[in-house]
């Protein structure tokens, strides 16, 4: 089998040509992109890119203008089938105010068509594993901000699909809610196909297998977040301190430094040295200090974090 | 079961919105008791004010005045009928007596002429351009006036009967249609407003579908199997409970209060349920153009009260005729269905007709209930429901 024919045989939505229009106004611009089966996929787009748009079109909830969007062999046409295998966590929570936890969870089981003995075995489970088990009882609109993200999610995962969509799901989030739906995220990698999207470049570098970063409706990159992190901008950064207090030679060793990395800045006792793949460089970077008769300190390492890679895509001006 | 599942959900939300409920179920039973206290409070009255203008006449060396004789007997009609409200007052004065009309101290004005002696005793004399005009003078759009003045003429056509000896060539006999003869002004109401309990669904009906909405829990039915039909039917058998609840509050304290229930419990039952479904499809209307429970609470007000007021649920009501399919009036309120179920019911419960003299009404109710959930589903989908 090769790599095409693996990713044939892995690809759970293929979307291709996927255009929606909203008169003149071109949300979603000729998106071809594939989300495999068991990978947490990152959506990232500054607001109005078109990321929800293009998840209401996955959804069902919006009607393509152009192109398809095909689930494994379905065509999204209404298709309830689909619809059910997917669970969706919108950026709002979504939830009947005046039912109680366990009974929305457990009348959307229902919805789902689940046996009543086996949505109410996943509604305890999902407000167990969400520490949602004390407020089973209470209504939902008398939950905090964070229990109601939480429960939010439960919502998502009561039927148990096999595509879940989250919007935002840290949004409002406080540290300790944070670090436990990042943890029941990434529980479920791999036994379900995630697609994400949020504005925390951190949730998305720590949680995503593959990030797409859309902005003005188009696909402008798709990969992994290191091979993202590592391809753009001015590369990672480095602070080297030096021991010495009288250096030794210093504008030959800035000039042989600039041989092996485009931008080498020193003042006081620090040099500031920007590549791409610096972190391979290093050793080649002490060698022509120690050359000089120089002595390094410390040595700080910046990558490039995802949040570079946004700005270098999507650039600094408001929306 | 789905269907069972949204009923359950539908109940447990409707409980808990104590407050709906509540005004949902107590409105109609309050309108009987505050109908109750305005009809026992105010029993009609009418006042009639007589003004004797006559001259009289000379005859075999007595003065007679059957001007005076008039009034004798109106005040002799009036003693001896007390179980008829109507009072009959002297005035000796036109310009006294016309500001006492005015100012709605009296009814009803009527004015003895200064010839009515004269024509009385030669009534030969009486032509096209001599003859007694007795005068009725007050506000024609006043019932109190129109009811004074069919006494007034009752009265003078009974002296009148007296003085010339003369029988009646035809006389009038009354029978009353069902219970109709012995029913009073509060029973006239009742069946209106055991239907405008019905109405008042219109509210909570619709604030349960458009809550789905205003919350965006519809996105999570649109993404479930669940059908706009199952999930609609749940809420409505929901509504229907409340309606009949609502029906069955009103008929008790109209009962305690003195209304008799007539005709049979069940056709009242099947035109209460036909008039709950009738409601909640006209809600779903109601729930495609708004969006909001603060928008239903101020447009919904719109055809409440042109259901209430104009189809005889809060007051009778009678309107023109437009046309008539098989026998059937078409009137503009008859758009509206409570007013073919208020028809209907007082058919049964005051004339005591059966359940197969109002099929028309229920063939209406039905037609119209059908249509109401036709344009509503076409529009809740096309606003609420639509994958654009």
């Amino acid at each position: 089998m090769n790599t095409n024919q693996a990713e044939d045989f892995n690809t759970v939505i293929n979307i291709s040509h996927l255009t929606k229009r909203f008169g003149d106004l071109v949300a979603v611009d000729n998106l071809d992109l594939r989300i495999f089966q068991g990978e947490v996929f990152g959506f990232l787009g500054p607001n109005g890119a078109g990321k929800t748009t293009t998840i209401n079109m996955i959804c069902g909830l919006s009607k393509p203008s152009g192109g398809k969007i095909i689930f494994q062999n379905y065509l999204n046409q209404n298709n309830t089938n689909i619809r059910a295998q997917i669970g969706i966590c919108p950026q709002e929570n979504i939830f009947w105010t005046k039912l109680t936890c366990r009974e929305q969870l457990h009348f959307m089981g229902r919805m789902y068509e689940l046996s009543a003995g086996l949505s109410k075995k996943r509604t305890t489970e999902l407000l167990e594993m969400m520490g949602l088990k004390e407020k089973s009882n209470v209504l939902a609109n008398k939950l905090s901000g964070g229990m109601k993200r939480r429960l939010n999610i439960c919502m998502a995962l009561i039927h148990d699909p096999e595509i879940l969509v989250l919007d935002e799901p840290e949004a409002g989030l406080d540290p300790q809610s944070r670090v436990l739906v990042r943890d029941f995220i990434k529980s479920l990698k791999r036994d379900k196909t995630i697609i994400l999207t949020t504005h925390n470049m951190d949730e998305a570098d720590r949680l995503s297998d593959r990030v797409a970063i859309i902005d003005h409706g188009r696909l402008l990159s798709l990969n992994t977040p290191s091979w993202l992190k590592k391809s753009i901008g001015k590369g990672d950064l480095v602070e080297i301190i030096l021991e010495t207090e009288k250096f030794q030679r210093a504008d030959e060793m800035v000039n042989s430094l600039k041989k092996l990395c485009k931008q080498v800045k020193f003042s006081e006792k620090v040099l500031i040295i920007k590549s791409k793949g610096l972190i391979g460089l290093i050793p080649g970077i002490t060698e022509i200090i120690n050359n000089h008769g120089n002595k390094v300190k410390e040595i700080r390492l910046r990558e490039n974090t995802l949040e570079d890679v946004f700005i270098y895509f999507t650039g600094r001006k408001l929306r | 079961m789905k269907l069972l599942s949204v009923i359950n959900k539908c109940t447990r939300e409707q409980i808990r919105n104590f407050w709906i409920l509540i005004l949902t179920v107590s409105m109609a039973p309050f309108f009987v008791f505050i109908y109750y206290l305005i009809i026992e409070s105010s029993k009609p009255h009418y006042d009639l004010l007589i003004l004797n203008q006559d001259n009289g006449i000379q005859t075999m060396g007595a003065r007679i005045n059957y001007g005076d004789l008039l009034v004798q007997s109106a005040e002799e009609f009036q003693n001896g009928t007390p179980e008829i409200p109507l009072s009959i007052t002297k005035s000796d004065n036109k310009h006294t007596a016309l500001k006492r009309l005015r100012t709605q101290k009296t009814d009803a004005l009527v004015i003895i002429p200064e010839n009515f002696s004269e024509v009385i005793h030669n009534p030969d004399m009486a032509n096209d351009t001599i003859n007694a005009e007795i005068e009725f003078i007050g506000d024609l759009t006043n019932i109190n006036y129109m009811v004074s003045a069919i006494w007034a003429n009752e009265i003078l056509n009974q002296y009148m009967q007296e003085l010339t000896q003369e029988n009646e060539p035809i006389k009038i006999k009354e029978t009353s249609l069902g219970f109709s003869g012995s029913i009073n002004d509060f029973d006239l109401v009742v069946p209106g407003i055991l239907i405008l309990s019905i109405i008042m669904l219109m509210f909570s009906a619709t604030v349960a579908i458009v809550t789905e909405v205003e919350q965006k829990t519809i996105i999570r039915l649109k993404l479930s199997k669940i059908t706009a039909f199952e999930f609609l039917s749940g809420v409505s058998i929901v509504q229907i409970v409340v309606g009949l609840i609502s029906v069955l509050l009103t008929g008790i304290i109209a009962h305690l209060l003195g209304f008799d229930f007539r005709g049979s419990f069940g056709s009242l039952l099947l035109i209460a349920v036909l008039t709950s479904i009738s409601i909640i499809a006209f809600s779903l209307i109601l729930a495609a153009i708004t969006k909001t429970v603060s928008e239903v609470l101020i447009v919904g007000n719109f055809p409440l009260f042109l259901f209430m007021f104009f189809t005889g649920a809060a007051f009778p009501f009678e309107a023109k005729e437009l046309f008539t399919i098989a026998g059937y009036s078409v009137t503009l309120p008859g758009l509206m269905s409570p007013s073919h179920a208020i028809i209907a019911l007082r058919k049964i419960l005051i004339l005591d007709m059966g359940l197969k003299d109002v099929v028309p009404e229920i063939i209406v109710v039905v037609l119209l209930t059908i249509i109401y959930f036709l344009i509503g589903i076409w529009a809740f989908k096309a606003r609420h429901m639509k994958v654009e």
